[in-house]
Parts: C-alpha cells; sequence; structure tokens
C-alpha cells in the first residue's frame, strides 16, 4: 500500500515537472494596464491564450504615457525587453527598429507563412525608418468628442452635429458657462494633446495634417501657432475647468461622470471609462469635434497607432518564438478583435463584429465613423519624445501668456 | 593565548572587501560614470552617447540659467529650513509633552511613529484626495462647516507649497520624536529630582536640565533632518507632479527626475545628479559643523 502511494506519487511530480518543461513562460508588455478600457477584454483574451497552448503569460502592462514610453525603450538599451510588445508603430519605435530590436512581418512569414494573414498589409502600420512592417495593430483609435447630453439640455444647447463650427462650439461654451457649467472637461497641465491635435487640424486639412513644421514663421508653423492661440482664447474665455493647470486629467474627466461639464475630447479607448464610471450611458454620446476652414467636422484623427511586436531576442529562443506567435495569432484574430474596438479603425479583411448588445455610446462611434468624410493620423505622433513632451509642457505657459505659441514651437522643433 | 591572532587582519578584510566591492560597484562607479556623463551628449535612457556636448560644459552653463533649476534649489533650501522648524521642532515639543506624563507614553509613540510605516507613494494619493478640488475632504469641510461658497485650488500658485510641506513635515515628525523621547528617557531621574527639591518648576527643569543634556541627540537630529530633505522625491512626486503649478514645484530631486525620465534628457539629468551630490555634501559639512556634538 505504501509503497503503490510513493509511486504514485512520484509519477505526480514527474508528470508534474514535464508539463512545466513544456509549457513556455512568456513576459508581454502592453499598454492595456491600470484603466485602460480594453483590460478587462486583454484579460480574457490572455487567459483563453494560457488555456489553449498551456503556457503561461507574464503580463507586465501599464498605462501609456511618455514615462511608459521611455522604460520601454529603456529596457531594449539594456537587454531587458520582454518576449511580445504592443507599441506605438510611429517614430516612437524608431530607435528599435534602427538598431534591429525587433522582427520583421516578413521574416516572421518566411517561418510561420500564415501569420496575421487575415490583416491587410497596406494598414499594419510601416515602420518611419525603412517602410517595413514589424507590428500587427489590434484595434484601431479614433478621437471624438464625448458629450455630457445632461449638461447640454440644462444649458439649452443641442448635441452637435455633422455640420458643426468652430464659431458654433464657442456659442455653445458661452452659452454653457452661462448656465453655470464647465464647458470643457481638460487638464492642460496633463494631457492637453488631444486639443493641440484639433486645434491644429482646424487650421489645416486632412491632406496636409501631418506636415511638421521647420520654424514657427512657416505656414506649417503659422498653422500650428493658431491652433495653439485657439487652447489659449478658450483658456482665456473660462471654458476650461478653473483648477486645469493643476488638476489631472482623471480629475477633470470626473467632471463629465458628475455632470458637471458638457464636452471633452478623446480616443476610442475612453468608451470603456464611461461604460464602467457613469450612472447611465445613455445621458452621453459621442459626436465630431467642431471644424472649421478647410476641414469639416466629420474630417476625424484615427489610424492604427499601435501594434504587436516580436523582439529580436525571444524570436531567437526556438521555445519563446512560437509561443510568441501564438500568442499575437490569437490577440489579432477577427473575433478577439472585434471585442476590443468594435468602433474603430481596423485592418481586419473581413472588418471588425459590433456586439449585439451596443450600448448608445458604442452605437454613437459607430455612425461617428461611418459617417466620416476623412482621416488623418495624429500629427504629434511624428514628434520626437523629448520635443512632444516639451511642446505640452509648455502649453500651460502659452495659455498664461508666459511664453508664446511660437517660442514654444521653435523650442519643440529645435528637440525633434 | 598568543596575541598574534590581533595582528592577524585576514578576517577583517574578508569582511571589508565585499562591502568596499559593493560600494565600488553600485556606489562610487556610477557617480563617477554620471559625472562624465554630464559632459555627454545623451538622448535616452540606456542610449549611448554621441559624443561629448559642445563646448563640453554646456550643461553646467545651462543649469546655473535654467529658471526651473533656480525654483528647485530655492524649493529644496526652502523644505530644508522647514523641516527644522517643523520636523524636529515638532517632534521636541511632542517629546518633552510625553516624556511628562506618567501613563500612555507608549501610546503616543506608537501613535506618532505611525506614519513612518506607511508609504510615501500612498501617503501622497490620501493626501491628493484630501486637497481635491471638486468634492476633496478640504473642500467639503470648509464649505459645510465654515460656509465657504468657492472650492480652492490647494495646488494653485497662492496654496501649493503649503500643500506640498504638510504631508512632508507631518510624516517624518514621528521619526525625530522617538529619537528624541529616547533621549529625554537616558536623563537621570536624580537631575530632576533634585532640581525639584531647589524648588525647580516644569519650565526651568525643561529651559536648564531637559534642553542642555539633549543637545547632542537633537544635533543628530538636525543634522539628520537637514540632509533628508535633500532627498525627498517620492511624496511631492506623487502629489505635484511635473512641477505644478506653473513650474513652481520642482525640487532638485523631482527635477531630475522629471529631466532624465520624461524628457529623455539624460546628460542634463546627470548634471543635476552632480549639483544635488554636490549641495548634498557641501551643505552635511556646514551643519555638522554648526551642531558638532559636545563631550561633557
Amino acid at each position: 500500500m505504501k509503497k503503490s502511494l510513493v509511486l504514485s506519487l512520484v509519477l505526480l511530480m514527474l508528470l508534474s515537472a514535464f508539463s512545466s518543461v513544456l509549457a513556455e513562460e512568456i513576459t508581454v508588455v502592453t499598454s492595456y494596464g491600470g484603466d485602460d478600457g480594453n483590460r478587462v477584454n486583454f484579460e480574457a483574451a490572455v487567459k483563453a491564450y494560457e488555456a489553449a497552448t498551456g503556457n503561461k503569460v507574464n503580463d507586465e502592462s501599464a498605462t501609456s504615457n511618455e514615462e511608459w514610453k521611455a522604460k520601454i525603450l529603456t529596457d531594449f538599451e539594456t537587454g531587458a525587453e520582454p518576449d511580445v510588445l504592443f507599441f506605438f508603430n510611429g517614430v516612437d519605435s524608431n530607435p528599435l527598429v534602427e538598431a534591429g530590436k525587433v522582427v520583421s512581418v516578413d521574416e516572421i512569414r518566411a517561418v510561420y507563412p500564415d501569420y496575421a494573414s487575415n490583416m491587410k498589409d497596406s494598414m499594419l502600420g510601416a515602420s518611419p525608418v525603412d517602410g517595413k512592417n514589424y507590428s500587427i495593430p489590434v484595434n484601431g483609435y479614433w478621437e471624438g468628442l464625448f458629450v455630457n447630453k445632461t449638461v447640454l439640455a440644462a444649458a439649452g444647447v443641442e448635441v452637435p452635429g455633422a455640420d458643426y463650427t468652430w464659431e458654433q462650439f464657442l456659442l455653445d461654451c458661452q452659452k454653457i458657462k452661462d448656465a453655470g457649467y464647465t464647458p470643457i472637461a481638460v487638464s492642460l497641465q496633463e494631457v492637453p494633446h488631444y486639443w493641440f491635435e484639433f486645434t491644429v487640424f482646424n487650421h489645416g486639412s486632412v491632406a496636409n495634417h501631418l506636415d511638421l513644421p521647420a520654424s514657427s514663421t512657416d505656414e506649417v508653423g503659422q498653422k500650428w501657432v493658431a491652433g495653439l492661440e485657439d487652447i489659449k482664447t478658450l483658456y482665456d474665455s473660462g471654458f476650461l475647468p478653473a483648477n486645469t493647470l493643476t488638476a489631472t486629467d482623471a480629475e477633470t474627466f470626473q467632471l463629465m461622470a458628475e455632470d458637471k461639464a458638457a464636452f471633452a475630447i478623446d480616443g476610442s479607448w475612453k468608451i470603456g471609462w464611461f461604460q464602467s464610471t457613469v450612472a447611465d450611458i445613455n445621458d452621453y454620446t459621442v459626436t465630431y469635434i467642431p471644424g472649421n476652414g478647410d476641414r469639416a467636422a466629420t474630417d476625424i484623427i484615427g489610424g492604427l497607432s499601435m501594434g504587436y511586436y516580436i523582439p529580436r531576442k525571444a524570436w531567437d529562443v526556438p521555445e519563446k518564438q512560437k509561443a510568441a506567435v501564438d500568442f499575437i495569432a490569437l490577440m489579432s484574430s477577427d473575433d478577439v478583435v472585434s471585442t476590443f474596438g468594435a468602433t474603430a479603425v481596423t485592418a481586419l479583411k473581413n472588418g471588425t463584429t459590433p456586439p449585439a448588445d451596443a450600448d448608445a455610446l458604442v452605437n454613437a462611434a459607430l455612425e461617428m465613423t461611418k459617417g466620416s468624410t476623412g482621416i488623418a493620423p495624429a500629427v504629434q505622433d511624428k514628434l520626437s519624445s523629448e520635443a512632444r513632451a516639451d511642446l505640452f509642457a509648455n502649453i500651460k505657459n502659452i495659455v498664461t501668456g508666459k511664453i508664446t505659441a511660437a517660442e514654444a514651437i521653435d523650442a519643440a522643433i529645435a528637440l525633434n | 593565548m598568543s596575541s598574534t591572532i590581533y595582528k592577524n587582519k585576514l578576517p577583517l578584510l574578508v569582511f571589508l572587501v565585499p562591502a568596499f566591492l559593493m560600494m565600488g560597484l553600485f556606489l562610487y562607479y556610477p557617480f563617477v560614470m554620471n559625472f562624465f556623463n554630464s559632459f555627454s551628449n545623451i538622448s535616452g535612457l540606456g542610449t549611448a552617447a554621441k559624443g561629448l556636448n559642445d563646448p563640453w560644459y554646456a550643461n553646467y552653463i545651462r543649469l546655473f540659467s535654467d529658471p526651473n533649476m533656480r525654483t528647485a534649489i530655492k524649493n529644496s533650501l526652502f523644505l530644508m529650513l522647514m523641516t527644522i522648524v517643523f520636523q524636529v521642532g515638532i517632534a521636541l515639543v511632542l517629546a518633552i509633552f510625553v516624556d511628562m506624563i506618567q501613563k500612555g507614553a507608549q501610546f503616543f509613540r506608537t501613535v506618532y511613529f505611525f506614519p513612518i510605516v506607511i508609504s510615501a507613494t500612498a501617503l501622497g494619493l490620501l493626501f491628493n484626495l484630501i486637497y481635491l478640488y471638486d468634492g476633496g475632504m478640504l473642500n467639503q469641510l470648509l464649505q459645510k462647516v465654515f460656509g465657504f461658497t468657492q472650492n480652492i485650488d490647494w495646488k494653485d500658485q497662492d496654496h501649493f507649497m503649503a500643500t506640498m510641506l504638510t504631508p512632508v513635515m507631518w510624516q517624518y515628525v514621528g521619526f525625530y520624536f522617538v529619537i528624541l523621547v529616547t533621549g529625554l528617557n537616558n536623563i537621570p531621574q536624580e537631575i530632576y529630582e533634585a532640581a525639584s527639591l531647589d524648588g525647580a518648576g516644569t519650565w526651568q527643569r525643561t529651559r536648564f536640565i531637559s534642553l542642555p543634556l539633549l543637545r547632542n541627540v537633537l544635533c543628530t537630529c538636525l543634522v539628520l533632518a537637514i540632509t533628508g530633505a535633500l532627498k525627498v522625491f517620492d511624496l511631492p512626486w506623487v502629489m505635484m507632479g511635473a512641477g505644478i503649478p506653473m513650474d513652481e514645484s520642482w525640487l532638485t530631486g523631482t527635477y531630475m527626475y522629471n529631466q532624465t525620465f520624461l524628457r529623455s534628457d539624460v546628460d542634463y539629468g546627470s548634471t543635476i545628479a552632480v549639483l544635488i551630490v554636490v549641495l548634498g555634501v557641501v551643505i552635511s559639512q556646514i551643519a555638522n559643523k554648526i551642531f558638532r556634538e559636545k563631550e561633557y
């Protein structure tokens, strides 16, 4: 009896040791950390991968910001890169491509011919360094004007539509302010990014939005100056929260949830925040950001700015290679992509499938993207992280008159 | 027994060399490299230097012309002064009071020391909620109890210094309190009894017995407080982030972190680090000279 018990235990231990030898552990870094709207979807997809493959995922995801980007680049420099990385495919990824730290899609397909075969190659997000594809996008993004309908009704303002202009927007903001509400929820000290993008867009068009200025005095520079001065107008008019220069983004967004603010610009990922935070999702909608000049309100900012990379270090280890390819194959499958961003721009050949139980906000987003007349990627993604950080840190100085918009632009260009 | 065992220095070396190597590898080598980096052109953490700056001392010129750096040094020196006055000052008053009571001294020791064991990041988040503009504890209290009609932005230019310093002061009072109360406990009770027999009151016993005999402990606390003030980083970083408001709240540590990790200006961050070390060495030497312990 004792002998058979000991034998069973030994067999169990051997089996367990054998299965742990077969299972592979991969470290994955994505931006689906913290309070990201897709965190739940990501966790579910990771569980599905672990169940299907028996592999273990060491999830080191975090919230995407400048600090996160810097940390990832440092990890690659110091040889501490993950086995799978979800990262930007614009200039932020240039150091990774230039140093040969990530593997191209062509090289992966030489070994795994079906890799990302459900995606349109032209939309994968080619590297600015050599025009080759290195990453596989999951959910694209759009940026839109989130609206608190309760506040608008209280102030006697209509929900903006496809022909909404900047002049109408300023008049509406005044009405909302006069009714005792904050017209725009934004933290200029932390996340002025979206307002910069659209105020600059409003002085150009889809065709020239991605042009970078050589100085504040050239044509593109003047466009940027005019955009930044529009933000100053909003600040001087008292349309922003009283503490916009000291508050965090989370604090100002809370004004939307508490029916204290009317408008906020953010991306497709913010839908998850509304769904999990506000009392009644039907009180909110998302629509076009007011247009101006050559830019129609229906011209939107969007695209596929991030994707999954396989670092060279993991690729060179056969077991890690297979595990990483399997992970990305699952994450970029039609079903999983549809759960991540049914409303967003997609590279899927078959398109995404909107959820059957879509709420009012998701339906509004679908309607908005369907009605868009033009789409341009964010121009800020073409700036180096140093230049971008400097420009956005100076927006508070522009609106308070410490420096001019032209000075801020020249300082940023010097760092780019 | 032969006395040669005292002449054999090998055991001493066995213990000293590993510690020396660790210090050399993880403290002095990085410091030397940091000094070298301050003259180089490095535009990303971990990236190789693209040669020396032109001129090689460019960062040091920038250091003295950078208005944010001036703000950081000014704020750090002010923090140091406040640390002496409030952290050590309040700790001294509390220690004297607790030393006077017979019952409950241990209770107060625990209560005052407790903030030390909470992480600075957690404290920062806690105080962020207290100072929150919209719906924060302090603003709600002022409106519901004192009838204020407007929210106060506790992080604006009029209030940020008090907002930032209050939690920093509050956190470390207990640390100096415990050191000082231990010092007071070490003063022989007979001296107080003799003074009482001679007719000395409470104030006179404190003024002429406690404070003079506590001098050396107080000096140690002051040196620790001054050098510690230069290293304060986490709590102000969580609360005030990137110089909120309007680049007014920078400290030397937070500004160095911002330049290195967020602005990717590694060589300038290294230059600030060199300045922090120089400031630390100079100020601690001055503090040691001023508050030198006395032999009794």
